[in-house]
């Protein structure tokens, strides 16, 4: 089917998302009715070869099977494409196809959507494509309502790093929704990462730390509650690609951030609807348990990776008790920064150096959790902000460091 | 008869300046080859740790986990230990050729022998560092795996692949040097087998509680650790 020229385009990569994938294209489908009526839009799934009959249900979702009343109607002809992409499955190949798609039909707005999710609504498709398309902003970030105990991974070491580093105080920087313009598309598509590891397991990240590092005109736009949906990905397996992601993403864009000092707040285009999270519940000491032994049993790989500074202090706190195990700020900083200084100067093998951060991150966040799981939201935040700005004090210690570890 | 004892001893001594007259060039371009000899493996060694250190092979050796080992050993760093290799190669290769021109029978066959043996030395070396290599691939790769499986024992596990393939990699290179290699063939063999059959019976009667959790961990469809409990993202 010829498409033509596009104003918005949503694309939604999947691969197995039978049960989840209806209410995102219905979500989109509201979107388009109610608040891009006079667009001309096209909904894009790429699919990496389910078999379990997802790209059907995209193809066969009624425009009009929204259960619920729209107040308008698009008044254009509202285009749903499915297609396979060839190659290794991965969100990268299935962005790389989307990209492609936007540029080809010349897509004003692009947003992205995470098949997972089921709770997107037809407000945050809006709110991710809006800034595009009427504000001209390049790349907009979803900002999620979501307890400050959720995502650790993202509070304790992502986001922390990311803005420390990039100098931006990007919420989520490895969100897996993002709206983003045709020229930016195009820049995206220029770039040699598609091919590549980072491409195919860290492609989230890489588009933020992007949009970042060259300069494209930036914002955030809240999103509805994020459900702390169960990963199918094992934790150890997600640590790795995450970590591993985002130092690729600082190798990369090592002159910018190098010239970078402190950090930004990031333009809120729109805030996140009001709700009341629950904080979740998690047991920290749980996650702390097997920290000592863990310790103990990396201790010839530590030793490879950071200081002897940083290798007494973890050692100290292993030999508390999981229960009394309180992981500073500053000694957390210290193990992410040296770990990634041995990443970058490859000490041995780079998945090795960062598969040995696991448990050390599984330490820091049970210590933290369990410090926090009685307090109000603020104080978490507040917690949160303090370990934001302890990375980047250190970061000039960091940059030092790095130009004199080759 | 005082003459005939005289023309003995005078002829005697003639045959040993005649001798002594034959040997000492020989002795004196012996000497040089084996100067020379030094003077060139010293040369060589300089050049090798040179380039050894322009390509970084001490950073290589710590990357792949040989670094640790020779230091355990006692043994000097990569780019030295390469240097010294190459040294008493060359050097050893000078000096017999220097004992060679001295012409004793007895030592005639060294030289071809020594030049024969050097390949098969050589081989035994890379065998040597790619077990090196291997083995502590192998350990880290295992102990990691077996640290976030939360795989009872890790360092014992890893501990234990790690010396299975260094006396795997011993025993090749031995055999490679024909260095006792019946020895050294069974020993590994039997060694090999009662180890095989110690893990067998231990895991197989003693410890099925431990290979019932290792099963476990290696299903987290059907028990997820702590760590898979929350989301992270």
């Amino acid at each position: 089917m010829a498409v033509g020229h596009v104003d918005v385009l949503v694309g939604v990569p999947t691969l197995n998302n039978a049960s989840t994938v209806r209410p995102v294209v219905k979500a989109v489908h509201q979107a388009f009715s109610r608040y891009f009526p006079r667009d001309r839009t096209v909904l894009i799934n790429s699919d990496g070869g389910s078999d379990d009959g997802t790209p059907g249900i995209v193809r066969n979702a009624s425009i009009d099977d929204t259960g619920t009343v729209t107040v308008s109607h698009s008044l254009r002809t509202m285009h749903r494409i499915s297609t396979p992409y060839h190659g290794v499955p991965g969100k990268g190949n299935a962005l790389r196809q989307i990209m492609t798609a936007a540029e080809l039909t010349q897509a004003r707005a692009v947003a992205v959507l995470n098949a997972d999710v089921t709770g997107i609504t037809p407000e945050g498709v809006a709110a991710l494509v809006r800034p595009v398309r009427d504000q001209h902003f390049d790349y907009v970030a979803p900002v999620y309502q979501r307890h400050p105990l959720e995502g650790p991974l993202v509070t304790q070491l992502v986001r922390p790093l990311m803005r420390a580093a990039y100098g931006w105080q990007v919420r989520e920087p490895v969100a897996p929704e993002f709206g983003c313009s045709n020229r930016f598309v195009m820049h995206c598509l220029e770039q040699d990462v598609w091919d590549s590891e980072l491409g195919r397991v860290g492609i989230d990240l890489w588009v933020t730390a992007e949009a970042l590092a060259k300069g494209f005109k930036s914002c955030q736009a809240g999103l509805s509650p994020h459900p702390a949906t169960p990963t199918r990905t094992p934790f150890g397996e997600l640590f790795a690609q995450v970590v591993e992601s985002a130092f690729a993403c600082l190798e990369r864009h090592a002159p910018y951030w190098q010239a970078r000092n402190g950090s930004e707040p990031m333009l809120m285009a729109s805030p996140p609807p009001s709700a009341t999270i629950e904080p979740p519940a998690v047991d920290g000491t749980r996650l702390t348990e097997a920290f000592a032994k863990d310790v103990e049993s990396l201790q010839s790989v530590l030793e490879s990776i950071v200081s002897e500074e940083t290798l007494a202090g973890l050692e100290a706190l292993a030999e508390r008790q999981p229960a009394r195990l309180r992981y500073s700020d500053a000694l957390w900083v210290s193990t992410v920064y040296e770990f990634l200084l041995a990443y970058r100067s490859g000490v041995m093998r780079r998945d090795h150096i960062v598969r040995a951060l696991a448990p050390l991150y599984l330490g820091r966040t049970g210590s933290f959790l369990r410090q926090y799981a009685t307090s109000p939201e603020a104080e978490v935040d507040e917690a949160l902000e303090n370990l934001c700005r302890e990375f980047e004090r250190s970061k000039a210690d960091l940059i030092q460091r790095w130009n004199s570890s080759r | 008869m005082a003459q005939m004892i005289a023309n003995a001893i005078r002829q005697a001594g003639t045959n040993f300046v005649e001798s002594l007259a034959l040997f000492l060039p020989r002795m004196v371009t012996t000497l040089a080859i084996i100067a020379v000899g030094w003077l060139i493996a010293m040369l060589l060694r300089t050049i090798v740790r040179a380039v050894a250190g322009w390509l970084r092979i001490n950073v290589a050796a710590e990357r792949f986990g040989v670094a640790p080992l020779l230091k355990t050993a006692d043994l000097p760093p990569a780019d030295a230990l390469l240097g010294a290799i190459v040294f008493w190669l060359v050097w050893l290769g000078f000096l017999l050729s220097g004992i060679d021109v001295l012409g004793f029978t007895s030592l005639q066959g060294l030289l071809a022998s020594f030049w024969a043996f050097v390949p098969r030395l050589l081989l035994a070396v890379v065998i040597l560092i790619i077990g090196f290599v291997v083995a502590n691939f192998a350990w880290r790769a295992t102990l990691l795996a077996a640290v976030n499986g939360r795989v009872p024992s890790p360092r014992l596990l890893s501990g234990a692949v790690r010396w299975l393939i260094l006396i795997l990699t011993g025993a090749m290179a031995l055999e490679q040097i024909a260095v006792a290699r019946t020895v050294v063939l069974t020993a590994f063999a039997i060694a090999f087998g009662a180890l095989s059959l110690a893990v067998a019976i231990a895991f197989g009667i003693g410890g099925g509680g431990i290979a019932k959790r290792i099963l476990e961990h290696q299903f987290p469809e059907q028990q997820r650790s702590s760590a898979d409990e929350i989301s992270h993202l």
